[in-house]
């Protein structure tokens, strides 16, 4: 009982110093935080890009995402330049892998949302919905409905780029009930003007069992932008390496090195490509380890009017694919509206 | 944990969810370009691949 009184005369003027020395405490956390961000932002470092955009330039050289085979014809229709509204109709038959089809799309677009919907003649919908809260974050829905059951699936995303960081979180087909699905994390990080590293985690749950698994990414850039290698490294055993290099100001070349060294399957595929951007019309041509040589020619003859022809050859299963396309553009709109023609002075 | 009551309410709701979307969409695209187009179209060109 005799103690209490020192000990509370002691604590005593310790109590009015304790708040300012809390505050002192964040103080001196909120002044490390600004010489850190002042020291990052010091360093220059520019925007490493989002991880889904790893790979742009390469998918851009290589024509994998262009190629179709038989016969297609794309009418496109644009109805209003400001805010951009389009309607598509497109015809696609003789396909050695896909039934003929025929769908449908609609395109609307303004400053901060973009809206995308597309739906065939069977009844298969894929939308997609971005909003852009501010320049750099923005929330993204994609989705892909179907009739028939458990081919249907949404995806929803927020996208966040920072002055030198890429934040990115993605859930898809999440289960309100039981939450189940997949959720993606991924964060990317510019270390030095010419070297990005980055992390992504996948989270794979369902009501019985979870899994997590992190992939491990990696892209250096040239100095004056016209290089860029990246690198993305599974721990199961995946590695997928790419290359990009700016040859001239209408050439581009990549390569691509895809391994995969898992115990129950190894496998590599190089692949090679180049395109080239001439005035009227784009060329691709790609050759791969699996013994495809491919080629597609796309040639504007007007404005409105451009043709596609595209080809490949598989010399190790001795086939052939070749595809012929035409796209037409047509507008409700006076050249004046589109804004191709300068308005009088 | 929701009950198995809410649970069930919570699929029905997601599943007419769905159903609305999958035919609303390109119908509520199509409205909202229709009506924010600068000028407006007409709606036979919007729909037609001829016009």
């Amino acid at each position: 009982m005799a103690a209490f009184p020192p000990e509370k005369l002691s604590l005593d003027p310790a109590f009015p110093s304790s708040p300012s020395s809390s505050r002192g405490r964040l103080g001196a956390l909120s002044d490390a935080y600004n010489r850190f961000s002042s020291w990052r932002s010091t360093l220059g470092l520019s925007n490493p890009g989002s991880v889904e955009n790893l790979q742009k330039e390469v998918k851009n050289t290589h024509l994998t995402n262009f190629f179709f085979d038989g016969a297609r014809a794309d009418l496109m229709k644009g109805l209003s330049m400001d805010p951009a509204f389009q309607v598509t109709h497109s015809f696609s038959l003789a396909s050695q892998t896909l039934p003929p089809t025929y769908s449908f799309g609609a395109v609307f677009a303004n400053q901060q949302m973009f809206l995308q919907g597309n739906i065939d003649n069977e009844g298969n919908l894929s939308g997609r919905l971005n909003h852009g809260w501010t320049p750099t974050s923005v929330t993204k829905v994609q989705s892909q409905l179907s009739s028939t059951p458990g081919h249907s699936m949404i995806q929803v995303e927020h996208d966040h780029q920072g002055a030198d960081y890429s934040v990115n979180g993605k859930a898809i087909n999440p289960s309100l009930t039981d939450g189940a699905g997949i959720y993606i994390g991924s964060y990317l990080q510019s270390v030095t003007r010419n070297l990005a590293v980055g992390v992504e985690t996948l989270y794979q749950r369902s009501p019985v069992d979870s899994e997590i698994s992190t992939s491990y990414l990696a892209k250096l850039t040239g100095t004056d932008k016209n290089w860029i290698a990246t690198a993305h490294f599974q721990p199961i055993g995946v590695l997928q390496a790419t290359y990009w290099h700016k040859l001239s100001e209408k050439v581009d070349a990549a390569a691509d090195l895809q391994v995969i060294a898992a115990p129950a399957r190894r496998d590599a595929i190089a692949t090679l490509g180049a395109k080239w951007d001439l005035r009227m019309s784009t060329f691709r041509a790609q050759l791969d380890s699996t013994g495809k040589v491919s080629a597609l020619l796309e040639q504007r003859f007007a404005p409105t009017f451009s043709f596609t022809v595209s080809g490949e050859i598989d010399h190790f299963k001795n086939a052939a694919k070749v595809g012929v396309g035409v796209m037409i553009e047509s507008s409700s709109l006076t050249p004046e509206e589109m804004g191709m023609v300068p308005p009088p002075l | 944990m929701p009950s198995e009551e809410t649970k069930e309410r919570i699929i029905r709701a997601v599943d007419f969810g769905r159903t609305v979307l999958h035919y609303g969409w390109i119908p509520f695209i199509i409205y909202v370009g229709y009506t924010r187009s600068n000028p407006q179209p007409s709606l036979i060109k919007l729909m037609s691949p001829l016009a």
